[in-house]
């Protein structure tokens, strides 16, 4: 990106308790630029997000929307659009009237709440339940609600923290179209979750948390190309449990246990692997491919991202 | 993406908010009934069971007023005041009758000496009863049972007083007696004064010495009704505020806070909305409890209509106050619904909704004026039955008007905090 940064968060420490939850935490974020925000549970994803959205102050650094601070300015917060993880819906409404109380709560007077609303229904594909209480729909069509809620008012920074947890295939894929639409319009979009499949299809960035640092940020494919170079990543599936002379053999080929606790899959990361060696187990399938986000996850952080129950 | 546009000011938010909150009442049919049908009824069965109920045991404020200063009435006052159940205050022989303290609730019933009742014979049958309680309609048991307790005192320490009474009844219809028997009576009534029949079954009626008086409000036999229907009304105000203002523990635990954060107003524009919410919507549940009233006993509640108004805001204002605070002090749901269940529950026994004040001792009776509902129920009570002017109405419209605010004003302040 070579324009000016929409948001710009310097060297950002906080601490709650007497604990470091964020320490000299640096982010910047363009219009039309896609932000996986990721790290483990407690890595300091949400303070991150508070910070952003002005709702807490940094002990150090700051954070400018525009050349604005959000905790100061209402009208840089009024550009903040936030997707909370739990469908932060009325129930009672219909998706229209939800999408009216938001904009008009966001301070958009009647005539262009009513445009908003309109335009929110058709950015998200929601004319067709406009008339639906939300209570009523079904867990895809409230994330997507949810989604259009966060937008409504026409913010140019949208915040998404697992917008797509508990949802199926298909409705995750319409909202990640979404997502790339929002941001082919010129949203910045900056939005954590723990599917990183998905992430690595639409993010143009990743910035990884841990213990309230920032441990990595750059695009998906640098960060990889960076931390595993040539190598590949294998995986074998056993058919049973391996016994003590099957488990030395993976070893011997440089494999390790997915989960300890039931070792029926096995992954390692190789440049090449003695193929006759491979096709000898016994084996369901085996395969090979290039590394994505989940292995830069579980090289940084040591085990699998587990998603957050809503 | 598009530009910020203009924003509004804070009032149309409130407005947006006030119709989240009418929305959510509409459509849930159940808590319809709980808020505006329940209230009614529940007045129909208190005003119907308690309106005409008896009682025993009463711990009374009795004061006595000996009009006469004669050593007999000295002592009959003197008895009053020392007598364990009517613990009586006596008043001053030179002081006007303080009847206004017994229609505003001050003292539930006033015994007036009025003249000294005859120790001989030469008893004037047809002479008004010497001794007056004077008691409130609206507080019912109170005149009964104080009439009961001075004719017992009577009874058993003023034991010559009866039968001086009975004899010159007997006189006047079977008489006269003759000398010897006026002599012996004289003797007996003397033996009598000095040494009374403990004996209460001892057939010497103290009938004629004690009369009852009862003093009506402005709406004369709807004093027990008015009484109910502000107590009715602010009980049923407290539980609808508190499962109105539980929306707000919904919003924080459904994420929506998190989303209003970025809006101009912020949460506390969300408190503000809901507060306007409760405070209509109590309103109108005061009307209907009111309403009932007057269409079915006859309470006047339109001839006021505007200091009757105020009271039901400030009320409806206090409640509200009070089921936000609630829950911007609860976080779940869980927990709010069962704090606010023991709040109206304490705050309703204690403040008079669900037995009158007057039955209460003292020390409960003065705990009273700490809840909102003592200060809706005198400020009703003092409009519709006693007839009080808008200045006697001030302290407790004040009271209700300072809880409100100060319950509010947590309430936002609280919510301006719970958002970082």
């Amino acid at each position: 990106m070579t324009s000016s940064p929409l948001l710009v968060a310097d060297d950002l420490d906080f601490a709650f308790g007497g604990r470091r939850v964020l320490d000299a935490v640096s982010l910047r974020l363009h219009r039309g630029e896609i932000v996986a925000l990721l790290g483990p549970n407690g890595a300091g994803k949400s303070t991150l997000i508070r910070l952003l959205c002005g709702r807490l102050q940094p002990a150090a650094g700051r954070v400018r929307l525009d050349g604005r601070d959000p905790a100061d300015s209402a009208s840089a917060r009024r550009r903040i659009g936030l997707v909370p993880q739990r469908i932060a819906l009325y129930p009672h409404l219909t998706v229209g009237e939800n999408l009216d109380v938001f904009a008009r709560l966001a301070g958009l007077p009647g005539a262009a709440a009513a445009a908003a609303v309109a335009g929110a229904l058709t950015t998200c594909d929601l004319a067709s339940v406009a008339g639906t209480r939300c209570g009523r729909l079904s867990g895809g069509w409230q994330r997507r609600a949810n989604i259009a809620c966060g937008i409504v008012h026409g913010p140019e920074l949208l915040i998404l923290d697992e917008p797509t947890v508990g949802i199926d295939l298909p409705a995750r894929r319409a909202i990640e179209q979404l997502l790339t639409r929002l941001a082919g319009d010129g949203m910045a979009v900056l939005m954590t979750s723990h599917d990183l499949d998905e992430l690595g299809r639409i993010c143009d960035r990743a910035a990884f948390l841990d213990g309230g640092r920032l441990v990595a940020d750059g695009r998906p494919e640098t960060l990889i190309r960076d931390r595993f170079g040539t190598r590949r990543e294998w995986r074998v599936e056993l058919a049973d449990w391996p016994d003590e002379a099957l488990v030395g053999r993976l070893e011997a080929l440089g494999l390790e246990p997915e989960d300890p606790r039931a070792p029926l899959r096995w992954h390692g990361l190789a440049e090449a692997l003695d193929l006759s060696a491979l096709d000898a187990l016994p084996a369901v399938e085996w395969r090979v491919r290039r590394p994505g986000l989940d292995a830069l996850w579980r090289e940084l952080f040591g085990q699998r991202p587990e998603v957050d129950e809503a | 993406m598009n530009e910020p546009r203009p924003s509004t000011g804070v009032l149309p938010m409130i407005a947006t908010v006030f119709r989240v909150m009418l929305l959510g009442l509409w459509r849930d049919r159940g808590a319809m009934v709980m808020i505006f049908a329940l209230p009614p009824l529940m007045f129909f069965v208190f005003a119907e069971v308690f309106s005409g109920t008896d009682g025993d045991s009463l711990q009374l404020r009795v004061q006595v007023h000996d009009r006469v200063g004669s050593p007999l009435t000295a002592a009959l006052a003197e008895a009053m005041t020392a007598d364990e159940q009517l613990a009586a205050v006596a008043l001053p022989a030179g002081e006007p009758e303080p009847r206004r303290a017994v229609t505003s609730g001050e003292v539930d019933a006033l015994i007036v000496i009025r003249a000294e009742p005859a120790a001989d014979l030469g008893a004037d049958l047809d002479a008004p009863a010497p001794i007056v309680v004077v008691s409130d309609a609206a507080r019912g048991l109170a005149g009964p049972v104080v009439s009961a307790r001075v004719q017992r005192l009577l009874q058993r320490q003023f034991t010559q007083l009866g039968v001086a009474r009975a004899a010159a009844l007997v006189d006047a219809l079977a008489g006269p007696y003759t000398d010897a028997q006026r002599d012996d009576l004289a003797i007996a009534l003397e033996e009598l004064a000095a040494a009374p029949l403990a004996d209460a079954a001892s057939g010497a009626s103290p009938d004629g010495l004690v009369v009852q008086e009862t003093l009506n409000g402005v709406d004369p036999d709807r004093g027990g009704i008015s009484y109910y229907a502000g107590a009715v009304a602010i009980l049923f105000l407290l539980f609808s505020a508190m499962q109105g203002a539980i929306s707000l523990i919904d919003e924080r635990t459904s994420g929506i806070v998190d989303r209003l954060v970025a809006t101009p107003g912020g949460y506390p524009t969300v408190v503000a909305g809901k507060a306007l919410f409760l405070v209509g919507q109590g309103v109108v549940q005061v009307t209907l409890i009111f309403a009932f009233a007057g269409l079915f006993y006859g309470v006047d509640w339109l001839g006021r209509f505007g200091p009757w108004l105020l009271t039901a805001t400030l009320a409806s204002a206090a409640a509200a106050g009070l089921g936000l605070l609630t829950a911007s002090l609860c976080r779940s749901r869980q927990q709010a619904q069962t704090a606010s269940s023991f709040v109206v529950l304490i705050l309703s026994a204690i403040g008079g909704s669900m037995v009158p004040r007057f039955m209460m001792p003292d020390w409960l009776r003065e705990l009273g004026w700490l809840t909102p509902n003592a200060w809706a129920i005198e400020a009703w009570q003092g409009l519709l039955w006693r007839g009080a002017s808008p200045a006697e109405l001030v302290p407790a419209w004040a009271v209700l008007a300072a809880a409100a605010a100060l319950t509010i004003g947590i309430s936002l302040w609280r919510a301006r905090r719970q958002v970082a």
